[in-house]
C-alpha cells in the first residue's frame, strides 16, 4: 500500500502531519515519540522578533475539546533558523515553517528570512492565529488582505506555499480562492475556533487571555465542512485538520478531499497518534484492495 | 535539555485505596517510569478512551518503587477526572505517560544543615520520595505539614520513620491550630538558626502558601526550592500551555512540565501564578 502524498510539489512519506504549536521544533517531542512517523512537521508559529506569549492561564479543557491562548510564544526566527531546524532537520522529515506577522513587509521580510535555511521543505502562513491582538487573524478574514500577505510571501520564497486558514469567516471559500489567487500551492484548514470559558467560582474568565482558540474532537464538523467546501471551491490540494484522534477521523478529511491531514491536539493527549493513524490508514486501504492514497481523495464527492 | 525517555505504558493498577475523605492512593506497574524517575517528577494519566474528559491529568510521584517496578500518586477529587480516577479498580489498565519535568537531583542540594519540607495539603504527595532520599543520605529531615482539617491530610504514615513531623490544621482538629506557615515560622523563631547554617527547604502547596514559605525563607536566608502546578495540556514540552512568569535574569515564562515544575523560588514570579 503506497501512502506517499503530494502537497503542491511538497512529496510525503506518509499523509500525516505534526500541527503547527503541537510538536514545538520536536526537542522535547523526541523524549516521547518518533519523529519519523511523521509525514512532514510544522513548527510553532515563528515571528520575527521573539514573542513571550500570553499570561497564563492559557488552556482550558471543554467538553471533547480545548481552548488555548498561547499566543505565538516563540523564541524568534533567527534563534529558529540558526538552532531549531538543522538539529530537527537530522530526522530526514520534510520541515514546514510556520509563519506569522503583523504586516505583509514582515511577511516578505520572514519568508525570506527562511528562504535563506537550507532545511526549510514548505512555507505555511499563518493568517488565521486567533490569539494576537496585531496582524494574525486579520489576514485570513478578509479576503484582499489575505491575497496581499499571500503575493508578499510568494514574491521571495520559490518552494512550496501553504496558506492556513481561519474557520472564523462567514464564507472560507472566498479566502481560499484569494489565497491561490495569489499564489498558494496548498492550503491548510483549519486553524482553532475563537471561544472562551468563565469560572464560576471566581465570576471570571478561565483564559488570562480572555479568549481563545478552541481545538480538538469537538471542532471535527466544522473543519469536515470546510474542508468539503474549499476542496472543491480549489484546485490545489488541502491540508485537513481539526479534532483528528484516530485513523477513521483521518479518513474522513481524506474523503471529504484532504490531500493530507495533520495532528494537533490529538498529539497532547497521545505522542504515538502519528502512528496509530498511519497504520489505521494503511489497514483500512489494505482491507479494501486500495492501492494509492489518491483512491480515497476526495472519495465522499464522487 | 535533559535526554530521559518519556514512556507511554499502558500499565495495570496495582491497586486503589480511599485514605481518608476525597484522598485516593494508586499504586501502578510501570517497570520503565519506576527505573527511571526522579523525586518529584510526575505522569500525566489517561482518563480513557472517550474524548470527554479529553485531556490527561497531570499527578506527582508520590511513590517511586524501582526495584518493584512500581510507581504511586495520591490525589483527591477535585473534578471529573479525579472523580473518574477514584472509581478505578485493581487489575484495570491505565495509560500512563512518564516521567515527566525536571524532577529533583538530591545529589545536588545541600544537606549539611537539614532538609525543610513544607506542604500543603496534596501538596505533600510529592515530597515523599524526596523525603526518604534525604533521610537515606543522613540528613535531617523536618516536615511542616498543613490542611484545613484533619480529613484532608494525606496518610503521613507513609513518611519515612526517621522525619520530624510538624502538623498544622486550621480548624485544628489535629496538631497546631492555624496555618502551616505560622507553625513554621513559630518554629524557626524558638530554634533560631543563628550561626548554625542554612537549611535548604522544599515546598509544595496553594500558591498563597508557596508566597508565604518564599516570604520566610527570604527573611532567614534559606534557600527555597518550590514545586508548582499550572493547567497543563501535553504534560511533555510541546505545547508551551503551561507557562508560569519568570524571575530573575530570564524574561518571559518557563514551562511548568519540562522547566519545572520544581523552581528555584527566586527563577519565578508567584504573584502571577494562577493556582
Ligand atoms: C505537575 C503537577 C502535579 C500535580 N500533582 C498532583 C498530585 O500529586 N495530587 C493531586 O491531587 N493533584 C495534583 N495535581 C493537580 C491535578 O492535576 C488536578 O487536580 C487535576 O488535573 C484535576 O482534574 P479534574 O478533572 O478532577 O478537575 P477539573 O474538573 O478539570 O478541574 C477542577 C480543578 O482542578 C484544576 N485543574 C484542572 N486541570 C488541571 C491541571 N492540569 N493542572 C492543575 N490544575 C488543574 C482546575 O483549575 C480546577 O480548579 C498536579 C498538577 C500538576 C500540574
Ligand atoms: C496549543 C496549540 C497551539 C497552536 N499553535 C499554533 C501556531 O503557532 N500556529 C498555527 O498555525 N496553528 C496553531 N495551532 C492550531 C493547530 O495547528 C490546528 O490548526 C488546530 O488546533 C486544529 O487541529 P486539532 O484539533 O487537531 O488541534 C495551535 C493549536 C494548539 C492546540
Ligand atoms: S503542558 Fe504542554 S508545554 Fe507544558
Amino acid at each position: 500500500m503506497n501512502l506517499t502524498t503530494d502537497l503542491g510539489g511538497l512529496r510525503l512519506r506518509n499523509p500525516v502531519i505534526a500541527a503547527s504549536g503541537t510538536f514545538g521544533y520536536g526537542e522535547d517531542y523526541i523524549k516521547a515519540g518518533d519523529i519519523s512517523w511523521f509525514g512532514a512537521v510544522s513548527i510553532k508559529g515563528t515571528t520575527i522578533a521573539p514573542r513571550a506569549g500570553n499570561p497564563p492561564p492559557r488552556t482550558c479543557e471543554t467538553p471533547s475539546g480545548l481552548l488555548n491562548s498561547i499566543g505565538l510564544e516563540n523564541p524568534g526566527a533567527k534563534v529558529v533558523i540558526e538552532e531549531k531546524l538543522p538539529w530537527l532537520a537530522q530526522f530526514d522529515v520534510p520541515i514546514i515553517a510556520n509563519i506569522s506577522a503583523e504586516s505583509c513587509e514582515e511577511f516578505s521580510e520572514l519568508a525570506a528570512m527562511f528562504a535563506r535555511s537550507p532545511h526549510v521543505s514548505a512555507l505555511e502562513v499563518n493568517v488565521s492565529c486567533p490569539n494576537v491582538k496585531a496582524g494574525g487573524i486579520a489576514f485570513g478574514t478578509n479576503p484582499d488582505m489575505c491575497y496581499e500577505s499571500t503575493k508578499a510571501v510568494r514574491q521571495v520564497w520559490q518552494g512550496p506555499l501553504i496558506v492556513k486558514l481561519t474557520p472564523n469567516v462567514a464564507d472560507i471559500t472566498s479566502i481560499a480562492k484569494a489565497a491561490v489567487e495569489a499564489g498558494a500551492d496548498a492550503l491548510s484548514l483549519i486553524n482553532t475556533l475563537v471561544g472562551m470559558a468563565i469560572d464560576v467560582n471566581t465570576m471570571r474568565p478561565v483564559l488570562g487571555n480572555i479568549t481563545g482558540g478552541l481545538s480538538g474532537p469537538a471542532i471535527k464538523p466544522v473543519a469536515l465542512r470546510c474542508v468539503w467546501e474549499v476542496s472543491r471551491a480549489v484546485q490545489v490540494p488541502v491540508i485537513g485538520m481539526g479534532g483528528i484522534s484516530s485513523a477513521q477521523d483521518a479518513l474522513e478529511f481524506l474523503m471529504a478531499g484532504a490531500t493530507a491531514v495533520a495532528v494537533g491536539t490529538g498529539l497532547l493527549v497521545d505522542p504515538e497518534i502519528p502512528r496509530r493513524v498511519t497504520q489505521g490508514i494503511r489497514e483500512y486501504c489494505e482491507a479494501r484492495g486500495i492501492e494509492t492514497l489518491q483512491e480515497i481523495v476526495g472519495a465522499a464527492r464522487r | 535539555m535533559s535526554l530521559q525517555q518519556i514512556y507511554d505504558v499502558e500499565a495495570r493498577i496495582i491497586s486503589v485505596s480511599n485514605v481518608r475523605g476525597k484522598v485516593y492512593k494508586m499504586a501502578i506497574d510501570a517497570p520503565e517510569i519506576a527505573g527511571t524517575a526522579k523525586p518529584m517528577q510526575f505522569v500525566n494519566v489517561a482518563l480513557g478512551d472517550s474524548t470527554d474528559p479529553l485531556l490527561r491529568r497531570p499527578f506527582s510521584l508520590s511513590g517511586i518503587y524501582p526495584d518493584r517496578g512500581i510507581i504511586e500518586i495520591t490525589w483527591a477529587v477535585v473534578g471529573r477526572g479525579t472523580e473518574i480516577m477514584a472509581g478505578w479498580q485493581a487489575g484495570q489498565s491505565v495509560k500512563v505517560l512518564g516521567p515527566l519535568g525536571n524532577g529533583l537531583d538530591i545529589a545536588n542540594l545541600c544537606l549539611d544543615h537539614g532538609l525543610i519540607l513544607v506542604a500543603g495539603g496534596t501538596g505533600l504527595a510529592p515530597l515523599f520520595p524526596p523525603a526518604s532520599q534525604a533521610l537515606a543520605r543522613k540528613a535531617e529531615v523536618n516536615v511542616f505539614y498543613g490542611a484545613r482539617s484533619a480529613d484532608d491530610l494525606l496518610d503521613t504514615g507513609d513518611l519515612v520513620t526517621g522525619c520530624r513531623l510538624h502538623l498544622a490544621t486550621e480548624d485544628g482538629s489535629t496538631g497546631f491550630e492555624g496555618l502551616v506557615t505560622d507553625l513554621l515560622e513559630a518554629h524557626l523563631g524558638v530554634q533560631g538558626t543563628g550561626d548554625n547554617g542554612k537549611p535548604t527547604v522544599i515546598s509544595c502547596g496553594p500558591k498563597p502558601m508557596l508566597k508565604q514559605v518564599k516570604h520566610i525563607c527570604n527573611r532567614h536566608g534559606f534557600p527555597l526550592l518550590v514545586s508548582l502546578e499550572e493547567r497543563m495540556a501535553c504534560g511533555y514540552g510541546v505545547c508551551q500551555g503551561c507557562a508560569v512568569p519568570s524571575a530573575g535574569r530570564k524574561s518571559g515564562y518557563y514551562r511548568v512540565c519540562t522547566d519545572g515544575p520544581v523552581f528555584w523560588a527566586d527563577d519565578i514570579d508567584l504573584g502571577e501564578c494562577t493556582r
